[in-house]
């Protein structure tokens, strides 16, 4: 694989470094964390940055902590590393169901979950479960600290609320108080490696405050805020799955692409709340499928 | 001395090595690391880089290229265009340059290299080399290009050489067309009770193997020219090479072409494709090594595709399931170059009767041009693509006169001696074998049911034939010497290309001469060194080079009988080989080891020796072959040397709602032959299925509107991992035996995933009561299937 480009590399040891590193060097500055958009991109020329920062060598990033009512995830936390956290299984089983489903094996091991919001593809896998459980972006740059909400996070494709300067330094996720159960159902052409078609994340709380959001039928992960309201605090029956089936398609923006058709696209996700919100359900009743079995 | 045949003689005992499940010779040095390719070879400081230039456009005339810039990058050493070469170069019709001339056709084609000291900087001049084109209209579709005013993709058609078989159509974009004609194609319609007609497509498929093609190219300051590459065909690059850069003084001793392990080929590394660049590159840059190393996207549009086709078939049956007459018009979508893809085609074309006794045929199978990139031999050789709509056909005809689609296979199944459809005669086959135990494998008959009521479950089922499409004088030869401690090493020039090629030849050798295959080296081509071999194709290599081997072993054995009949006296009829010894049926205490004497020869009484180094050469060709037919209806000639036959049946689990796919159970026979090492033929059932198994349920190249090829890359063109394999796979091998094989083996490698397709559509249909007619077949097009027909039931009630 031959990188052509011509670019400046740097490889801070603080966080302090970085931010100034950032600040000072003029042009595209990119930051480096496990590099399996990123190097993927230099390689075929989609970006052309004047300088990459690679984050590696700063301490502190890669810790996965129990904060209480919330988990941490510094911006170093690869997704095997959060397939391997006992708590973010025992507090976040989305967030987990959602890591093993992310690429392959070797690809988890380099690539960081919040590398993926950063990228912020529209079939970004880390998007709906945090988008679910009201995560918090934790930033820092010259200016200071900045903690940016999830729903405020995702502006477009490959377009977040980072400001130029900034490094994400971790995601904080709240654990819904009380127990909950959760689904993450990802539609893809095979059960190799690939980028989801179509997904959804949904979190079923004890007091039914259902939370659902959709990956790669819009410009970014989204929630579904009509059907959230349909069924909050209603026990499901048939007849309430089907109105919320029935609100997808108002909820969604599915394109047609090489990956699948608008019109498969918007079946499919119908297809996938109905089964992620009985798996949710009964997984916070305690006899759901256990967390990872593939829904679809 | 001329040799029995090896089937006849040795078909009565029993084998010490042919039909063991012996380990693979190359299997330490590919287990270790040890095994090296070409890019693993060191070409020292003096290693130069190219950077191909290739085409944005589908169509284009090249109007100018200025190379200024690029030539004043430092690190430069030499930009090469068409005009350095104006060289015509193709395997069976001579269609291509070098680099691309004044014309374009797909895009991708190359049109200029870089040569500089490192990659990086030939990838970044290659980025100056300015070309102007002026854009013609191109033409994507086969059918368009058929039109009587579609525009020539190649005006010069009719100037073109081509080998003799091949009927090009002047001043349209028809490279070759394949007739077959027997019988009474309107008679047979007319006799039948019902005739069903239908298109089938299927479109162009990737190799993906796992290497790249390489190729690094030395012209040293003596002017021989020594290539490394990855590649399936040394003699026959060298043989192209050599032709086409014999303006510049080459000759064939001058050539040289080395071919270490290869990563896969599926056919992909075949012939010539890239490669002609590095052979004439190295050429410009005198006295240093030139490297080409493609990209995995390079893999992808500028080797060779699997063709395109869109197929029109008629079949007519009586109401007893007798088959009338089968009508079969193949478009075959063969891309801007068809120097090997033609003969595809003209394969198919010959065969597109599927492995069935039919009265009245009509076949057409058109070569046509278009401006995607050149299509060219895949594993299946056109098999893949013609069965699917063959074989889909076949269930549908079966069920429109009522008749179970096994029982209606097994009445039609082609037998030995029945007529083919160019007027040859049917080899020796298993196919009634093959079919009954296929079925018994995946308990046809018996309907299976999900536990999950999303899901339905289907069976499908197919046979399946194909025969290798060579030259009538295709040929293989091999070296063999022993060395003093009686362990061996075999020359020839077949290629490695994993399914395990070497440790066959090493059985039959080794069988022939009583040597354990574990102390015989098979050494990997060098046309400097191993004997000729035409290429590693048409799954005859086993057949071909292993009577090759046979011979040369044969030619071994003799010699040594003769020196031990000339010092020690018997007979040399009484002599036999056990254990790496000369035994004597006429003495049962005589034990003579073959260590003692191969190299050092035999003390006579007088204190003289006799003998000397053992070494023996063989050779095939099979002598029996001719293209010489009649171009209207392809009758006359014998231009296939035997099909290999079989069947294989799947049970299929299907969602209803998301159309996902999970293959419960596959099973495939397919008549060997001889199963010279029947582990080996266990992996290419397991890997054709998996490989077939992928084309039909999610491999797919997409084009933009502009012809550019969209998914050039495992994010988009998804190939199999280990979580897509089937939950069983039943591998039977059937052996009725081929009696010109070597011990009776005739092909296999690629018959395996020829029926995956079928299968699959026939299992759906069976599963869901919807008949599909395009490949791929997705869980998309599955649910949206579904769909549909949901939608049309709704509108009825």
């Amino acid at each position: 694989m031959t990188i052509a480009q011509v670019f400046d590399y740097q490889r801070p040891e603080s966080l302090e470094q970085a931010v100034q590193m950032l600040a000072e060097h003029g042009g595209d500055v990119r930051v480096l964390a496990g590099g399996t958009d990123l190097v993927a991109w230099l390689r075929d020329e989609a970006v052309a940055p004047d300088l990459l920062v690679d984050i590696k060598q700063i301490e502190g990033l890669g810790e996965i902590s129990d904060e209480g009512d919330a988990v941490s995830i510094g911006s170093l936390v690869t997704f095997t590393d959060v397939i391997n956290s006992g708590l973010v299984a025992a507090r976040l089983p989305l967030v987990s169901e959602m890591s093993a489903t992310v690429a392959s094996v070797g690809i988890r091991n380099r690539a960081t979950l919040v590398g993926n919001i950063c990228s912020a593809v529209p079939s970004c896998d880390a998007g709906p479960p945090l988008l679910v459980h009201g995560a918090i972006v934790h930033t820092f740059g010259r200016a200071g600290a900045r903690q940016i909400p999830i729903d405020d996070w995702f502006l477009g494709p490959r377009e977040t609320a980072l400001a130029p300067g900034e490094i994400v330094t971790k995601v904080v996720i709240p654990v819904p108080p009380g127990g909950h159960g959760a689904a993450f159902v990802r539609l893809s052409r095979y059960e190799g490696e690939d980028l989801a078609q179509a997904s959804v994340a949904i979190v079923a709380p004890a007091d039914h405050r259902f939370r659902v959001a959709f990956g790669a039928v819009a410009a970014t992960p989204m929630r579904a805020r009509r059907i959230e309201s349909l069924l909050e605090g209603k026990a499901l029956d048939p007849t309430l799955v089907a109105e919320a089936i029935a609100l997808v398609s108002e909820e969604i923006s599915p394109i047609s692409d090489i990956r699948a058709s608008k019109e498969f696209r918007l079946r499919m996700s119908e297809v996938m709340l109905q089964r992620g919100l009985k798996a949710a359900v009964e997984r916070l009743e305690g006899n759901g499928p256990s967390y990872g079995t593939n829904l679809m | 001395m001329t040799t029995l045949r090896p089937f006849e003689k040795e078909s009565t005992r029993e084998f010490d090595y042919v039909g063991q499940r012996t380990v693979r010779v190359d299997g330490l040095e590919k287990v270790s690391g040890a095994a090296r390719y070409v890019d693993d070879l060191d070409f020292g400081p003096d290693l130069l880089h190219a950077e191909i230039v290739e085409s944005p456009h589908a169509n284009a005339l090249i109007k100018a290229i200025d190379t200024s810039a690029a030539e004043a990058v430092p690190g430069v050493t030499k930009v090469v265009t068409g005009a350095d070469f104006p060289f015509k170069f193709g395997l069976y019709m001579k269609d291509r340059y070098v680099f691309a001339q004044d014309r374009v056709r797909f895009v991708g084609e190359q049109v200029a290299a870089v040569i500089a000291r490192d990659p990086k900087v030939a990838k970044r001049a290659a980025k100056l080399i300015d070309v102007s084109y002026e854009e013609l209209l191109p033409i994507f579709d086969p059918i368009e290009a058929l039109k009587p005013d579609a525009e020539l993709i190649h005006p010069d058609l009719g100037s073109y050489t081509h080998v003799p078989w091949f009927y090009p159509h002047e001043d349209t974009n028809v490279a070759h067309w394949r007739k077959t004609r027997k019988g009474d194609i309107e008679q047979g319609f007319a006799e039948a009770d019902v005739v069903l007609e239908d298109e089938y497509t299927v479109p162009r498929y990737a190799h993906c193997a796992i290497e790249p093609h390489v190729i690094v190219g030395l012209y040293d300051q003596s002017g021989r020219l020594t290539m490394w590459s990855a590649s399936q065909s040394p003699y026959t690059q060298r043989h192209l090479f050599a032709e086409a850069l014999a303006p510049l003084g080459l000759t064939h001793k001058d050539v040289r072409v080395i071919t270490p392990y290869v990563g896969g080929g599926f056919g992909g590394k075949a012939g010539v494709s890239m490669e002609i660049m590095g052979a004439a590159i190295a050429t410009a840059v005198k006295g240093h090594p030139v490297k080409i190393r493609f990209t995995r996207e390079q893999e992808f549009y500028n080797t060779y595709q699997r063709q395109g086709l869109v197929a029109h078939i008629k079949m007519g049956v009586k109401n007893d399931g007798t088959i009338t007459a089968i009508e079969h018009i193949m478009n075959w979508d063969a891309g801007a170059y068809v120097e090997y893809g033609a003969n595809v085609v003209n394969a198919a074309g010959l065969s597109a009767t599927g492995p069935y006794r039919v009265p009245n045929v009509w076949i057409d199978s058109k070569c046509i041009y278009t401006n995607l990139p050149p299509g060219g031999p895949y594993r299946g050789f056109g098999y893949s693509e013609f069965m699917f709509g063959l074989e889909s056909h076949v269930d549908r005809v079966a069920e429109a006169i009522g008749m179970d689609p096994v029982e209606f296979r097994r009445k039609n199944a082609i037998r030995e001696g029945d007529i083919l459809a160019y007027g040859a005669e049917m080899n020796p086959s298993g196919l009634i074998e093959a079919i009954d135990r296929t079925a018994a494998a995946i308990e046809w008959g018996k309907k299976e049911t999900s536990d999950d009521p999303n899901k339905a479950i289907g069976k499908g089922f197919a046979v399946f034939w194909k025969a290798p499409a060579m030259p009538p004088n295709a040929s293989s030869a091999s070296f063999l010497k022993f060395n003093e401690d009686g362990s061996m090493n075999i020359t020839v020039s077949g290629m490695e290309l994993g399914q395990g090629y070497l440790t066959a030849m090493a059985q039959i050798a080794g069988e022939v001469l009583s040597v354990p295959p574990s102390k015989i080296r098979v050494e990997t081509p060098d046309t400097d060194r191993n004997p000729y071999e035409w290429q590693t194709v048409a799954s005859h290599v086993t057949w071909s080079c292993g009577n090759a081997v046979h011979a040369a072993a044969v030619e071994a054995r003799e010699k040594i009988f003769d020196v031990v009949h000339r010092v020690h006296g018997y007979e040399e009829e009484s002599l036999y080989l056990e254990d790496e010894s000369v035994r004597s049926s006429t003495d049962p205490d005589f034990k003579l080891p073959l260590r003692d004497f191969v190299i050092e020869g035999l003390e006579a009484p007088d204190g003289t020796f006799k003998g000397g180094p053992i070494v023996g050469s063989g050779t095939f060709m099979p002598e029996f072959t001719s293209t010489s037919s009649d171009p209207e209806t392809s009758q006359g000639g014998h231009p296939n040397v035997h099909y290999t036959v079989g069947a294989a049946g799947v049970v299929l689990e299907v969602d209803r709602e998301t159309g996902r796919m999970k293959v419960k159970k596959v099973a495939l026979a397919v008549d060997v032959g001889k199963a010279i090492n029947p582990s080996l033929i266990e992996g290419q059932i397991t890997g054709g299925i998996v490989q077939g198994l992928a084309t039909v349920l999610y491999e797919d190249m997409r084009f933009s509107e502009k012809g550019k090829l969209m998914n050039a890359n495992f994010t988009d063109y998804k190939i199999p991992t280990a979580h897509d394999i089937p939950d069983e796979t039943i591998p039977i091998i059937i052996e009725v035996g081929q009696p010109d094989g070597p011990f009776g083996a005739r092909g296999v490698g690629e018959h395996t995933m020829i029926p995956a397709a079928p299968i699959i559509g026939n299992a759906i249909k069976d599963a869901l009561g919807i008949r599909i007619t395009s490949m791929p077949i997705t869980a998309e097009k599955v649910a949206l299937s579904v769909m549909k027909e949901q939608a049309s039931e709704g509108d009825e009630t």
